[in-house]
C-alpha cells in the first residue's frame, strides 16, 4: 500500500470543514422546520372527516415519497432555473418536501393512537374543531410522535448531503473540494464521514433524553 | 391397564432425578428435587403455579439448565457437557402448553421436519409415519391443513403426534390441556389415555385429576420448588400426607 | 407522450434498466448480507456481534453519497487499486443497505417466540437447524412489508449513483437535458417513472405478505 495517511492537510483545511458543517446544520435545521409544518398539515388533513382532504393527503405523501430525493433537489434547481432560487433554498425545498411526506406519516399515526373519544369529549364540551386539536389531541399525539421525529431529523441530516450535488456548499461539497485540493481522498471522506456520524448521534441522544424528561414532568404532573 | 407390567421397572428406571436444585437468577425455583421414573409408568406431576412442575420436566429433556444434582434418561446424563442434547431429545418428547406448532407448515410438515432434518429419514418414509401418525390422533383429514385453521384442540393432537414422530422413550406433557377450551379436553386426553394404554412412560404436569385418577401410576406434588409429596395414585388420592396437599387437591377437586 | 422523450426514450430507458438491474442485485446481496449479520446478532456470536453492532451503527450514521465515495474515491485511494462507478455502487450499495436490512430482520427474528424454539429443539433438531428451519423462516414472513420498504428505498437511491457517472436512470435522464434543456418535462418523466415502479413493488410486497404471512 503506497498511500500513507496523513491528516494534516484536513486540519489545514479546518475552516472550510467548518463552513461546511454550519451550512449542513443550517440547512438540515430549515428543512425540518418546514417538513414539520408540512408534516403536520399534511397528516392531521389524513385524520379529516372530508374525503377530499384525505385523498389529497394520501396524494401528497405517495407522490413526494416515492420520487428520488434527487429529482426533488434536480426539480427545484434545474427544473424551476428560471426562478433563480438560491442553491441553498433548492435544497431546503427539496429536503422539506421530501421530508415532510414522512413526517405526515408519523404525524398520522401519531393522531390515530389517541382514542377517538378524546376529540369527541373536546367537541362535546363546547370547543371547536381547532381548539380540540390544539389542545386535546396534539398534546396526546406528541407523546407517540417525537421518538419517531429524532429518526426523521436524523435522516434529514444524512439526506442532506444531496444538496452537495446542486452545489449547495455544505460539508459534502466541502469535501470534494478539499479532496480536488490535497488529493488526501481517503482521509477528507472518512473525516467526512465521522462527522456525520457525530452529529447525528448528538441529535438522536439529544432528543432522547429531551422525550425522557418531557415524559417524567408529565408523569409528575399527572401524580400530582 | 394392570399394574402388573410395571413390576420390576424401578430396577432400571428410566428418568432418575437426583437432587436438582435450580436457580433463575436470584429466585430458587427447584429445591432438591428427587425421583425416578420407570419403564411404563404414567407420572402425574401437580402442585400451585409457581411450583416449578414445568421448569422441572423442561430440565429433563435439557431445555432447562439446572445448577446441582443430575438427571439421567436411560442412563444418559441430561446435566453432561458431553451428551448429545438433540440426539437425547430424539428419544424423549414434548408436548408444550400453547402446542408451539410451527405456524409456517401443514399438520404434516410439522411431524415431517425433526423426522428428515434430525432423524435423517427419507421424505417419503417420514410423509408415511406422519400421515399413519396423524390417523393415530384422529387427523388425517387435516395433513395439509395450517395451524391457523385448526381449533386448538386439534393443534395440540398434531402436537401430540409430532412429539411421537421420532418413536420416543419417554413422552413429557406440559400443562397439556391448560391452554385448551373446555369441550376441547376430553379428545386431548383421549389420545395420551391411548398413550398410557400402550405402555408409554409418561410425565404429565397437568390439574386434570379426572385423568390422573384414572390412568397414573403415581402422582408427585411439588410446592416451592419442591418434591413434597411423591406417592402412589390410590394412597396420594386417598390421604395425602402433606397440609399443602390437602389443601390444593380440595381446592382443585371442589370444582 | 411529449416529443422530447420519445425521441430520447431508448436512451432513458437503458439507464432505467441499469437501475433495475443495480437494484436487484443490491437487493439480493443485501438481503443475504443482513440475513448474516442478524443471526449472528440473535445468536450473540462472541467477537462477531461486536464487530457487527458496530457495522451497523456506522452505516446508519453515514449518509449514502458519503459512504458511495469512500467507496468509488476514497478505498480505491488507501489500497490503491481501480474500480468502476458500477462495481463501487453495488458494493457500497450492499453495504449500505445491508446494515438496515439487518437490523430489520433481527427484529423479526426477535418477535420469535422463545417457546417455539423450544419446541423445535424438544424434537431433537440442534440450534442451527432450529434457526434455519423455524425461526428465520418466521421472521422473515413476518417482516416482508418492512424489507419491501427497504428495497423501495434502495431504487430510489439508485439515482445517487449518477453522480459518480453511473448510466442508470437518472444520470441518462440528466444527460438528455442537458442536451435538449426542457427540465420540467423530462424530470416530470422520470418523477412519473420511479413513481409507479415504486408502487408497483410496494403492491407486489403486500401481494406477497398476504400470501405468506404467518399470525
Amino acid at each position: 500500500m503506497n498511500y500513507t495517511l496523513q491528516f494534516g492537510p484536513i486540519w489545514d483545511n479546518r475552516a472550510l470543514i467548518l463552513d461546511g458543517f454550519i451550512t449542513t446544520i443550517l440547512l438540515s435545521a430549515a428543512a425540518l422546520v418546514l417538513a414539520i409544518l408540512i408534516g403536520v398539515l399534511v397528516g392531521t388533513a389524513a385524520t379529516a372527516q372530508g374525503r377530499t382532504a384525505r385523498a389529497l393527503s394520501v396524494a401528497y405523501v405517495e407522490s413526494m415519497r416515492n420520487i428520488p430525493l434527487l429529482i426533488h433537489m434536480y426539480f427545484w434547481y434545474n427544473g424551476l432555473s428560471f426562478l433563480k432560487i438560491p442553491a441553498f433554498w433548492c435544497g431546503v425545498l427539496g429536503l422539506s418536501l421530501y421530508s415532510g411526506a414522512y413526517v405526515a406519516e408519523i404525524v398520522r399515526s401519531g393522531i390515530g393512537s389517541v382514542p377517538r373519544g378524546q376529540r369527541q369529549a373536546a367537541l362535546a364540551s363546547g370547543l371547536t374543531n381547532v381548539q380540540a386539536m390544539l389542545f386535546v389531541v396534539y398534546p396526546q399525539a406528541i407523546r407517540a410522535i417525537i421518538p419517531s421525529l429524532a429518526s426523521v431529523f436524523s435522516q434529514l441530516i444524512k439526506d442532506s448531503s444531496l444538496a452537495s450535488v446542486i452545489a449547495v456548499a455544505d460539508i459534502t461539497y466541502q469535501a470534494s473540494a478539499i479532496e480536488g485540493q490535497t488529493f488526501r481522498t481517503f482521509e477528507i471522506y472518512i473525516t467526512v464521514c465521522l462527522l456525520y456520524l457525530a452529529l447525528v448521534t448528538a441529535v438522536s441522544q439529544t432528543l432522547t433524553i429531551l422525550s425522557g424528561t418531557r415524559d417524567g414532568l408529565a408523569r409528575r404532573v399527572a401524580d400530582a | 391397564m394392570a399394574a402388573a407390567h410395571k413390576v420390576n421397572s424401578m430396577d432400571n428406571p428410566t428418568i432418575v432425578i437426583d437432587d436438582v436444585s435450580k436457580a433463575y437468577g436470584s429466585t430458587q425455583v427447584l429445591r432438591n428435587c428427587s425421583t425416578r421414573i420407570g419403564k411404563g409408568e404414567v407420572v402425574v406431576v401437580c402442585g400451585p403455579s409457581g411450583s416449578g412442575k414445568s421448569t422441572l420436566i423442561k430440565c429433563v429433556n435439557g431445555l432447562e439448565p439446572f445448577q446441582s444434582g443430575s438427571i439421567t434418561v436411560e442412563g444418559i446424563e441430561v446435566g453432561s457437557p458431553r451428551t448429545n442434547l438433540p440426539k437425547l431429545r430424539m428419544r424423549i418428547g414434548m408436548v408444550f402448553q400453547h402446542f408451539e406448532l410451527y405456524p409456517h407448515m401443514t399438520a404434516l410438515e410439522n411431524i415431517m421436519l425433526a423426522q428428515v432434518r434430525a432423524l435423517k429419514r427419507s421424505r417419503v418414509e417420514a410423509e408415511t409415519r406422519s400421515r399413519s401418525l396423524l390417523k393415530r390422533v384422529g387427523l388425517e383429514a387435516k395433513a395439509d391443513s395450517r395451524p391457523a385453521n385448526l381449533s386448538g384442540g386439534q393443534q395440540q393432537r398434531v402436537a401430540i403426534a409430532r412429539a411421537l414422530a421420532l418413536d420416543p422413550q419417554v413422552m413429557l406433557f406440559d400443562e397439556p390441556t391448560s391452554a385448551l377450551d373446555p369441550e376441547m379436553i376430553s379428545e386431548v386426553l383421549d389420545v395420551m389415555i391411548e398413550l398410557a394404554g400402550e405402555g408409554m412412560t409418561m410425565v404429565v404436569v397437568t390439574h386434570e385429576m379426572g385423568f390422573a385418577r384414572r390412568v397414573a401410576d403415581r402422582v408427585i406434588f411439588m410446592d416451592q420448588g419442591r418434591i413434597v409429596e411423591d406417592a402412589a395414585k390410590e394412597p396420594f388420592f386417598a390421604a395425602p400426607a402433606s397440609e399443602r396437599a390437602r389443601e390444593f387437591l380440595s381446592k382443585i377437586l371442589a370444582h | 407522450m411529449p416529443e422530447v422523450i420519445l425521441k430520447n426514450l431508448p436512451f432513458m430507458l437503458q439507464g432505467l434498466a441499469t437501475s433495475l438491474q443495480i437494484s436487484a442485485m443490491v437487493a439480493f446481496g443485501g438481503t443475504l448480507l443482513g440475513l448474516v449479520v442478524a443471526v449472528i446478532l440473535y445468536s450473540r456470536v462472541p467477537v462477531l456481534s461486536a464487530v457487527s453492532r458496530i457495522y451497523i451503527e456506522f452505516i446508519r450514521g453515514t449518509p449514502l453519497l458519503v459512504v458511495l465515495f469512500i467507496a468509488f474515491f476514497g478505498l480505491p485511494a488507501l489500497f490503491g487499486y481501480q474500480t468502476t462507478a458500477y462495481k463501487a455502487t453495488v458494493v457500497a450499495f450492499i453495504l449500505f443497505i445491508g446494515a438496515y436490512l439487518a437490523e430489520d430482520i433481527r427484529s423479526g427474528l426477535m418477535t420469535v417466540k422463545p417457546t417455539l424454539t423450544q419446541a423445535a429443539l424438544a424434537t431433537g433438531l440442534t440450534h442451527g437447524q432450529a434457526l434455519r428451519f423455524v425461526v428465520v423462516p418466521i421472521a422473515v414472513r413476518r417482516i416482508i412489508p418492512t424489507l419491501f420498504n427497504q428495497y423501495v428505498r434502495l431504487f430510489k437511491f439508485t439515482s445517487v449513483a449518477s453522480v459518480i457517472g453511473v448510466s442508470e436512470f437518472t444520470g441518462n435522464a440528466m444527460l438528455v437535458n442537458a442536451r435538449e434543456f426542457q427540465p420540467v418535462t423530462i424530470l416530470a418523466f422520470v418523477a412519473l417513472t420511479y413513481l409507479v415502479i415504486c408502487l408497483i413493488l410496494s403492491g407486489i410486497g403486500r401481494w406477497l405478505y398476504a400470501r405468506l404471512a404467518v399470525n
